[in-house]
């Protein structure tokens, strides 16, 4: 191989400079097996052997391929342009056709209605700049040249944020038309959980969404959420088939979202597996983690139903590691196991007297869980809950629901640093939670072994921490009691991988994490796959979905060919992540002014007195509003292998 | 506030307006083939694109808000060569010949080819000969003609909203081998309204019953009020030597904004059917003469009065008709109650 480096990248995007060769992601180097590069924003190369003029010949073909029809400029520029190419690598060229191929690529930039007709010329248009000769070469030589083999994504800037890269445009565009039902299939080629991600998503995607650079983003979970409606409404049951039967069963410890995602794509391609689940329902902390006003049960409930429909069987109440062990699972003939047991367990606060087993002291992960099963798990009026992350959201907002009177969360920073959900934040403040910033939690004041209070320390930020966040610091001699009747501290999560799987077995780490290949999930031993929190830690549900639809990938790929290893197309979904989608900066060529969907919301002096759902439904018509105001951010990435 | 330049004149504009909206409010013209304000559909065929100063690329008028400051161009030579070579490109995807087309004389496209000077040249990627659909009585579906501007499924699904043709577009793979991206109608859901036929700005969509009567300028426009119901739809009847060759709305007026349904856009034949009644006529022993109206109003009038004489008012009674306008169904109850003096007066859409 003739290493030649050669990039264009970067210069199509105002504000942002081409980046040179030696500033490419790591992906794109000799040991890896992309060659070249094309894409939304140029072109980069580091293969002599690589023909670009024939990449361009597949990648006008792809764009040809993903152009909608409905633009004329897209629909009538892809096919000429593609036309012309084909001529050019059939040896059939003339040194006119270049000029042809110039003056279309800039007619569809200039005048497409979506990105894929706006971007989908810039490598063509970077190569007749920069490399015309390579296209004159062929036309002279008047002969066919072979073509190269190519991999291809089709991405956005909402699809490459999301963890499970959700054809995002597609199914928005969908809903668009109408059809909630292409829009669902479209969902569940990447989430087998519609309603439950509709519900409770954080949404990376909207935080992507280029129309916030022109107005305001797309409600795109609400849009998720409204075509799961439908189909419940409609009373269809969902156009689900298991594939063809095959005779390798897989075994999955954890019916949690990464363990019903990964049974759901298992069972698309025919593999039977058995759900091993320690708790007595489906769902695994979306079930007991998430209160119902958020996440109704009966919503996860049904999609998780759907999944046993697959071929899927879930045993509950089963303890790996107690009542059954990993030999028994071989023994059982389980080809393949994939461990997918979440963080269930609470992260200390490193305060003093949080083991000292008081009455009315209880972690988050037990209090929502006990709240879960119907339980109003400690007692008194006043409660105070520490940490600011989403648990502790639904720790206070829980609280108000079971009748306490004066609930108060305790952060140790403001609210500018708060991880949780700025709605989740809002509405806890409507339903009348307390927010006490800057307050660190220091010892808990006991009477006759009941919580009777919490000593804490008054803080000030300081400088910014190794997330960014600027760092509490203590200010001395400023401590202070509160007195309340129960302490619910809810700062983080933690594994305990090692309490299911030996750990002589398998690899754990220190933070008693599963250790897996990031990209094929697989372990240390080959027929034990692992993903979701176990592995990241605590982390989102949908990561923990994508992690259980890719680990089915490479769990088909090892029970038909013994071994499991990344295609091509995982080094490119990972190159395109490593190149950005989306630029915060980019500068629109214009503004409007339409707003985002939000759905009706409960009055919040009604929601506070059940568990009710606090989001309603979204109607058709403003959910076909929403959708049309979808950019359609589409691009297309070919990497020559 | 609220102003921008255009073509190098500071014209003002209301905000939310587009800049196709500001410009039209202004007297500046700027071409469309896609736009159909009814359905608010916009931004596909690109032909009105304008140069907007320091925007990347061209701006579709029809879908781009004005914006305050904006200097925008309607008629660059940038926007001008764009422009015609989306039409150039356009000419060549159709069998566009307007010696053969029915819609020659009203035609969108037809008009901006002659405006822009277009040449016809042949499109590299060709063109394959496209269906025509000749399944129903009403209308003819050429779709060699077809610009794929999606007009018809707008006013199909949006403005009639029949959904009687399923959105057309998307991936090229997902999409039926032959028919691809084109309005394909499905003739379960269709009325015939055919008001896909008014929609097309070219001659793909047309009325069979007005096929070969007439060039369009050998028409003339003559507006009326549709007879069928009380809605009173306004309607343009086409008319070549005392015939009505083919029925539109008219657009933009109220109560229908162009909108018709089948039976006033394709059930005129009566109007010309030699059996109409064209004067009152009065059985005498047994069979019908001619009679003026005077002759016959007055013979209802007194046969009306001796019957009520003889009877009494309860012993009459009126029933009135929807193909009647509203005023009509006014008078008729008027007549019934203060003529006839009873309260025996009802109305078939009442059943």
């Amino acid at each position: 191989m003739t290493s030649q480096t050669f990039s264009t990248w970067g210069r199509w995007v105002a504000g942002r400079e081409q980046v040179p060769p030696d500033k490419l992601p790591s992906e794109f180097s000799k040991d890896q097996p992309l060659k070249a590069f094309m894409g939304w924003d140029g072109l980069f190369v580091h293969d002599t052997a690589v023909n670009l003029v024939d990449m361009a010949r597949a990648y006008m073909e792809q764009a040809r391929q993903e152009s909608c029809g409905q633009c004329f400029p897209c629909r009538l520029g892809t096919e000429d342009m593609s036309a012309i190419l084909e001529g050019i690598c059939a040896g059939k060229g003339t040194p006119s056709d270049l000029d042809r191929l110039e003056s279309l690529a800039r007619l569809v930039t200039d005048t497409a209605r979506c990105d894929i007709g706006q971007t989908a010329p810039r490598p063509l248009l970077d190569l007749l700049q920069y490399r015309r000769e390579d296209f004159l070469n062929i036309i002279k030589s008047k002969t066919p040249i072979p073509a190269g083999h190519y991999v291809t994504k089709v991405t956005a800037p909402c699809t490459n944020a999301c963890p499970s890269h959700l054809n995002i445009p597609g199914y928005v565009e969908k809903i668009r038309i109408g059809r909630w039902d292409q829009a669902l299939s479209t969902i569940r080629n990447d989430c087998c959980l519609p309603g439950v991600v509709g519900r409770v998503c954080v949404r990376p995607c909207e935080f992507n969404c280029r129309r916030q650079r022109l107005d305001s983003g797309i409600a795109i979970r609400a849009l998720k959420r409204y075509a799961a409606d439908m189909e419940l409404e409609s009373g269809q049951e969902p156009p689900l088939q298991p594939g063809p039967a095959k005779d390798k069963k897989v075994a999955i410890i954890g019916a949690g979202p990464a363990g019903l995602s990964c049974a759901y794509y298992l069972g698309l391609k025919g593999y039977q597996s058995t759900i091993f689940e320690a708790l007595n329902e489906p769902g695994g902390m979306a079930a007991v983690g998430i209160p119902d006003y958020r996440l109704p049960r009966e919503i996860l409930r049904g999609e998780a139903n759907q999944v046993k429909k697959l071929g899927c069987e879930i045993r509950y109440g089963v303890n790996v590691g107690v009542d059954i062990t990993l030999d028994d699972l071989k023994l059982q003939g389980y080809s393949a196991i994939f461990v997918g047991v979440g963080a269930p367990e609470a992260s200390k606060m490193r305060c003093e007297g949080e083991d000292a087993g008081y009455q009315c002291f209880m972690t988050g992960v037990e209090f929502l869980r006990r709240v879960a099963y119907g339980e109003r798990p400690v007692e008194g009026k006043k409660i105070l809950v520490i940490g600011g992350g989403n648990v502790a959201m639904d720790c206070v907002r829980s609280a108000l629901r079971l009748g306490f009177t004066d609930v108060n969360l305790i952060y140790r920073r403001t609210r500018a640093e708060m991880p949780a959900d700025p709605v989740e934040i809002t509405e806890a403040q409507e339903e009348g939670v307390k927010f006490n910033y800057l307050v660190a939690p220091l010892r808990i004041v006991a009477k006759d072994g009941k919580v009777a209070g919490l000593e804490c320390q008054r803080m000030e930020l300081g400088e910014p921490d190794a997330s960014g966040r600027r760092r509490p610091v203590v200010v001395e001699g400023a401590n202070f009691i509160i007195e309340c009747d129960a302490i619910v501290p809810a700062i983080g999560q933690i594994c305990v991988v090692d309490c299911v799987l030996p750990p002589e077995e398998v690899e754990i780490t220190k933070w008693k994490t599963m250790v897996a290949d990031d990209i094929t999930f697989r372990t240390n031993q080959p027929y034990i796959f692992s993903g979701g929190d176990c592995v990241t830690g605590p982390a989102t549900l949908i990561a923990a979905l994508a992690a259980g639809k890719n680990a089915a990938r490479f769990i088909e790929q090892f029970l038909t060919t013994g071994q499991s290893v990344p295609e091509e197309s995982d080094y490119m979904e990972r190159l395109i992540s490593r190149l950005g989608v989306y630029y915060f900066k980019e500068k629109m060529p214009y503004a409007d002014s339409t707003t985002k969907l939000h759905p009706p919301v409960m009055e919040p002096e009604v929601r506070v007195n059940s568990f009710e759902e606090v989001e309603g439904v979204v109607n058709s018509a403003s959910a076909t509003k929403e959708a049309s105001r979808c950019l359609r951010c589409y691009r297309i990435a070919m990497a020559a292998v | 506030m609220n102003s921008l330049t255009l073509n190098g004149k500071n014209i003002s504009f209301e905000p939310g307006q587009t800049i196709l909206e500001a410009a039209r409010t202004h007297g500046v013209d700027i071409p469309t083939l896609c736009h159909l304000q009814a359905a608010d559909h916009k931004g596909v065929c690109r032909i009105c694109v304008v140069e907007v100063q320091g925007a990347d690329r061209l701006l579709p008028a029809c879908a781009t808000p004005a914006g305050d400051g904006m200097v925008v161009d309607t008629h660059s030579s940038k926007v001008v060569q764009e422009r015609k070579m989306l039409l150039e490109l356009l000419v060549a995807n159709g069998d566009h010949n307007c010696l053969f087309c029915e819609a020659n004389g009203d035609c969108k496209l037809q008009a901006l080819v002659y405006e822009y000077g277009v040449k016809n040249v042949a499109r590299r990627a060709g063109y394959e000969q496209r269906p025509i659909d000749d399944a129903t009585p009403m209308i003819l579906r050429d779709f060699n003609k077809c610009v794929l501007c999606g007009r018809c499924v707008a006013a199909c699904n949006d403005v009639q909203v029949n959904n009687a043709i399923p959105y057309p577009f998307g991936r090229r793979e997902d999409k039926p081998p032959v028919t691809g991206w084109l309005p394909v109608a499905d003739y379960d859901r269709c009325v015939h309204c055919g008001e896909c036929v008014q929609a097309c700005p070219v001659g793909a969509l047309l009325e069979k019953k007005a096929l070969g009567k007439a060039m369009t300028w050998q028409t003339q426009k003559v507006r009326t009020t549709c007879p069928y119901c009380g809605v009173g739809c306004q309607m343009w009847l086409h008319v070549k030597d005392n015939q009505v060759v083919k029925v539109t709305g008219v657009e933009d007026v109220l109560p229908n904004r162009g909108r018709l349904c089948v039976k006033g856009r394709f059930g005129y034949d009566f109007v010309h059917a030699p059996d109409r009644l064209t004067t009152p006529l009065i059985k005498e022993n047994g069979a019908f003469r001619e009679a003026g109206w005077d002759e016959a109003l007055g013979l209802v009038a007194s046969r009306f009065s001796e019957i009520k004489a003889a009877h009494g008012p309860q012993s009459l009674a009126g029933f009135t008709s929807a193909r009647a306008t509203n005023e009509e169904n006014y008078l008729m109850q008027k007549l019934v109650r203060t003529g006839f003096g009873t309260n025996n007066i009802d109305h078939c859409a009442r059943l």
